[in-house]
């Protein structure tokens, strides 16, 4: 599992997480909502363990299956040779990758639908590409712990079903704690159970996506009117959506 | 009103003493502008001393030397190069003159930066400076206002000049002279020998201008001690060299040098170091024990110096030996009672030569004292 | 030449171990014949002419019978001067430029050389204080490898802000100890003696290879062997270090500790370099460049792909310095002369490939 107990931080004099408490055990998922410069990347990193903390506890495995937003790396390694990274804490210091920890590899990328390009250099996939090798690098770590920074966010609509649908069904499997932080609250709806909903005033809301993804709860947290909506998704069955008022076109 | 002669004389004894000093003293002082010293030095510059000086300090090694040798002693070296001092102080003439330890020697750096603090505290009346390493080391000195002779190096030519220089600034023009005299005679004596020596006949001998800490050797222009080596019958192995430089042992093995001179700066090396390499073992040089070291006696024997002629007649002794008969020791002895008021002891003569180091050298017993 | 690499990485099937004869191992295979090449050459050739056939006549029987006595020149000069100098001139230039490598990954900067962390001047320094004291031989050599690792504890000591340190504070803080022990140097150089100590301060400053014995190739090896290994085993680490801090760490990296370590290998291989061939500059920073450009950035590639190209280089440079003239040319000089040539008509061709033009 992984999560936060009164996590407070502060910088300078301004307090950026204050008391924040969270958890998600493995086999569910959480998705941080919260405008921007209210903390979330903040969270996230704390939660890495890359934040230190004026006060509280973290908990999470040793290794932790993160997936960043952007690989800054110019390194032009191909994408199996990215993947297999995710092998590096069970090889230690000195040792090199073998057969079986680049059949792991493989079969995160296999599981993120990245193998089709598993040869071909990181850096000339396209920006949906890449993330699922991340992804996969995350998985072939073994971690039950998945953190993913803003997953969605610069992809255009296909790549971001395709995550969505990934994401998923990850979930489904139920074999690991994931989280991710996003702008949008659709994908909060399409792939978590729980929500934590970063609030404007510095306090937190945390709970199943039913009680917290509320249009009354989600125009506190961006200011924004929301409605929800509900559409016939595939296979007729209705989904629920949840749009800010000025979406769309006055219709007639 | 006439005066008694006794009553004269009385008033001359009394008047007497009185002349007599004012005549001395007429005597004694010299007329206004008659000893002022004049000259130009090597820069091209004007040189202009109200009388000899007194009190000298010489930023360039060998003049040190050269001015304790003009003086006869070491009253008007008032500082000196560090490296002079080491010099001074290592060889004979620390022995001859141990107030020679005393002579400040924080003027300047080793590498000839002027300290003018320390020389304003001795108050020289004549530096002595290179005048080819850069204005920024002259300038302070003439800044400061203090008389400064610039000197250049390389050449028998600019040594005499220089020495020239130093000597009528201290005013002892009669040792000066000596001294160049006995310069001309002996450079004559050898060319005119060397000159009926056929080329193939000179051999090839190799200067080592370092060798412990890197080995360095130079080619043949604007090197003193080559012009020496040739002065003395031999042909530079290294002529093909531009400048001093650094050089490794696999081009020595290719030179393969006749005679191997090496420096007296190295206080530590001696022809054993050759012996015991295994490349330099093996050349013509080490294979006939022809390696010899360059002996320290008031200065290095390297570079110019007041001593030159003894010298050059070391050298061209050990490689014509049948050309060249020089007594060494009695011309040492000479030499040393002139420019130094000294008589040699035999000892002395030894640890100039380094005879404990290479008397088994090839045609080394020649300056070993006569058995009777 | 990036195509070479691209061409590597579609063309290669499991890396390593894989039993068909790939591209990579073709490329590299090239490497070691050009290191056997220089190493060949080199030791044919000198200043004391030893006729070819001679020369491996001798080489076989040094290989072979290294306990027979050595009688003639040729055969001292080819084995005692040349073998030494040529083994110790590869060893350095491998270990430089794995060096430089390892370093340009950790600070993920491709413009650091193993200069940067301060070693070299600290090294420098060293050897400076003994040849004014006096110090020669093996004494001389400890002094500066001590010196050299002294320099690296200092920089760990500057860079330490509560008890971390960054990247940017190593970089500064090597900035910082370098320029102190360089200005000591210069004023160990302003009271040396121009006669000795200060033309061999000097020359040493410059680097060369021509003090090279075999006592000194044994001083010297182990650092260098032994640091160039652990680096070499460190290659698949090294990717992951060169990832962004975060990345590194959630892949389970402790990328402080493993960025001293190989601070520590860096600071053991440049000590003992220093030691017995004074400060040599360029091949660190370069010869990576050159790895990258022909083999590409995985690490498990680029460090064999710089030891190897850094050892032929370092080898024929060195061979050029005492062959030319009569006199040594010092390695800085014919470094920048040949390798920036070199490298410029690489980074044309990269340029070129990458732009279309």
């Amino acid at each position: 599992m992984i999560g936060l107990s009164e996590a407070t931080v502060r910088f300078g004099a301004r307090t950026v997480v204050d008391r924040l408490s969270f958890s998600v055990p493995v086999g569910r998922s959480l998705a941080i909502l919260g405008p921007n410069g209210r903390g979330k990347t903040t969270a996230l990193r704390a939660m890495l363990g890359f934040q230190h903390l004026h006060a509280g506890t973290r908990s999470a495995p040793t290794i932790v299956g993160y997936v960043p937003q952007v690989s800054v790396n110019n390194q032009r390694l191909r994408a199996i040779d990215i993947a297999v990274m995710g092998r590096a804490a069970h090889l230690g210091l000195f040792r090199q990758p073998r057969d079986e920890d680049y059949a792991v590899a493989r079969a995160a990328l296999g599981r993120t639908g990245a193998a089709g390009y598993a040869e071909r250099p990181f850096d000339r996939l396209s920006g949906g590409e890449r993330q699922l090798v991340l992804l996969a690098r995350a998985l072939a770590t073994g971690s039950d712990v998945l953190v993913l920074d803003e997953p969605a966010a610069a992809l255009d609509l296909h790549n971001q079903e395709r995550l969505l649908v990934l994401l998923e069904s990850l979930r489904q499997e139920r074999h690991k704690a994931i989280v991710f932080t996003t702008h949008d609250p659709n994908h909060a709806l399409a792939a978590a159970d729980d929500a934590l909903l970063m609030m404007p005033d510095g306090s937190a809301l945390f709970g199943p996506v039913a009680e917290t993804m509320t249009p009354a709860h989600l125009e506190r947290l961006y200011g924004v009117p929301m409605r929800t909506v509900d559409l016939p998704g595939p296979a007729g069955i209705l989904h629920r959506a949840v749009l800010p008022a000025f979406a769309g076109a006055p219709a007639g | 009103m006439t005066i008694g002669f006794s009553e004269t004389a009385a008033h001359a004894r009394k008047v007497l003493p009185f002349i007599g000093l004012v005549l001395c003293a007429a005597l004694a002082a010299p007329p206004a502008g008659a000893q002022e010293v004049v000259f130009t030095d090597q820069a091209n510059r004007e040189v202009r001393l109200p009388k000899p000086a007194d009190r000298v300090v010489s930023i360039v090694i060998p003049v040190a030397s050269n001015l304790i040798a003009l003086d006869g002693g070491t009253k008007k070296l008032v500082g000196m190069n560090p490296t002079a001092k080491s010099a001074v102080t290592q060889g004979i003439l620390g022995k001859i003159f141990p107030e020679a330890k005393d002579i400040p020697s924080d003027v300047t750096s080793p590498s000839f930066v002027p300290n003018v603090e320390a020389l304003a505290a001795v108050n020289p009346e004549l530096v002595v400076q290179w005048g080819d390493i850069g204005e920024e080391k002259v300038a302070p000195l003439t800044n400061a206002g203090l008389t400064t002779m610039l000197i250049l190096y390389g050449t028998e030519e600019l040594t005499q000049g220089y020495m020239t220089m130093a000597g009528k600034a201290i005013g002892q023009n009669e040792r000066l002279k000596a001294l160049i005299d006995w310069r001309d005679q002996v450079r004559k004596d050898l060319a005119a020998k060397t000159a009926s020596i056929p080329e193939d006949e000179k051999p090839r001998a190799l200067y080592l201008q370092r060798a412990i800490t890197d080995m360095a050797a130079s080619g043949t222009k604007g090197n003193y001690t080559e012009w020496s080596m040739e002065l003395a019958g031999a042909r530079n192995a290294a002529a093909e060299l531009v400048g001093t430089v650094s050089i490794n042992k696999e081009q020595v093995a290719a030179w393969n040098p006749d005679v191997i001179f090496l420096n007296a700066f190295e206080a530590e090396l001696d022809p054993s170091w050759v012996y015991k390499d295994p490349i330099l073992s093996l050349t013509n040089a080490a294979k006939n024990h022809k390696v010899y070291k360059l002996p320290l006696g008031g200065y290095r024997w390297d570079p110019p110096s007041q001593e030159s002629p003894l010298s050059w007649m070391w050298m061209a002794n050990l490689l014509h030996p049948e050309v060249f008969h020089y007594d060494l020791r009695a011309e040492m002895k000479k030499a040393y009672n002139t420019l130094y008021h000294y008589d040699l002891a035999d000892a002395d003569i030894d640890g100039v030569l380094w005879t404990a180091q290479q008397g088994d050298a090839a045609n080394y017993d020649q300056f070993k004292v006569r058995q009777e | 030449m990036s195509s070479v690499s691209e061409g590597l990485a579609a063309r290669d099937g499991m890396p390593g171990g894989s039993p068909t004869w790939t591209r990579t191992t073709l490329v590299f295979a090239a490497f070691l014949a050009l290191l056997c090449v220089s190493l060949l050459v080199s030791l044919c050739a000198g200043r004391f002419g030893v006729p070819v056939t001679r020369a491996l006549a001798l080489i076989w029987q040094g290989l072979t019978d290294p306990s027979a006595p050595l009688q003639a020149m040729d055969e001292r000069i080819v084995l005692l001067v040349r073998m030494p100098r040529v083994v110790l001139a590869a060893l350095a230039g491998g270990g430089l430029a794995v060096c430089g490598a390892a370093l340009q990954g950790v600070f993920r900067n491709p413009l650091v050389s193993p200069d940067i962390l301060g070693i070299s001047q600290g090294a420098a320094f060293g050897g400076a204080l003994a040849i004014m004291l006096g110090i020669w031989g093996f004494p001389l050599i400890a002094m500066v490898f001590v010196a050299g690792m002294a320099a690296l504890v200092l920089v760990g000591f500057l860079a330490r802000v509560s008890g971390r340190t960054e990247t940017v504070t190593v970089i500064l803080s090597g900035l910082v100890v370098s320029s102190v022990f360089a200005a000591v140097v210069s004023l160990l150089q302003f009271v040396a003696d121009p006669e000795t100590s200060l033309p061999a301060i000097v020359y040493w400053l410059m680097g060369s290879f021509s003090s090279a014995t075999w006592a000194r190739v044994l001083i010297a090896a182990p650092g260098l062997i032994l640091g160039a290994a652990l680096l070499w085993s460190l290659r698949f680490r090294l990717n992951v270090l060169a990832l962004d801090e975060a990345e590194a760490k959630s892949l389970g990296a402790r990328t402080e500790r493993e960025r001293w370590l190989v601070f520590a290998l860096v600071a053991v291989i440049v000590g003992s370099q220093v030691a017995v061939s004074g400060i040599i500059g360029w091949i660190g920073i370069v010869i990576p460049h050159a790895a990258r450009l022909l083999v590409g950035h995985d690490h498990r590639r680029m460090l064999p792909a710089s030891i190897l190209l850094g050892a032929a280089f370092t080898t024929i440079i060195d061979t050029l310095a005492r062959t030319v003239t009569a006199a040594e040319i010092p390695l800085g000089v014919i470094t920048a002369l040949v390798g920036a040539p070199i490298f410029a008509v690489l980074l044309r061709n990269h340029y070129r490939e990458r732009t279309g033009r």
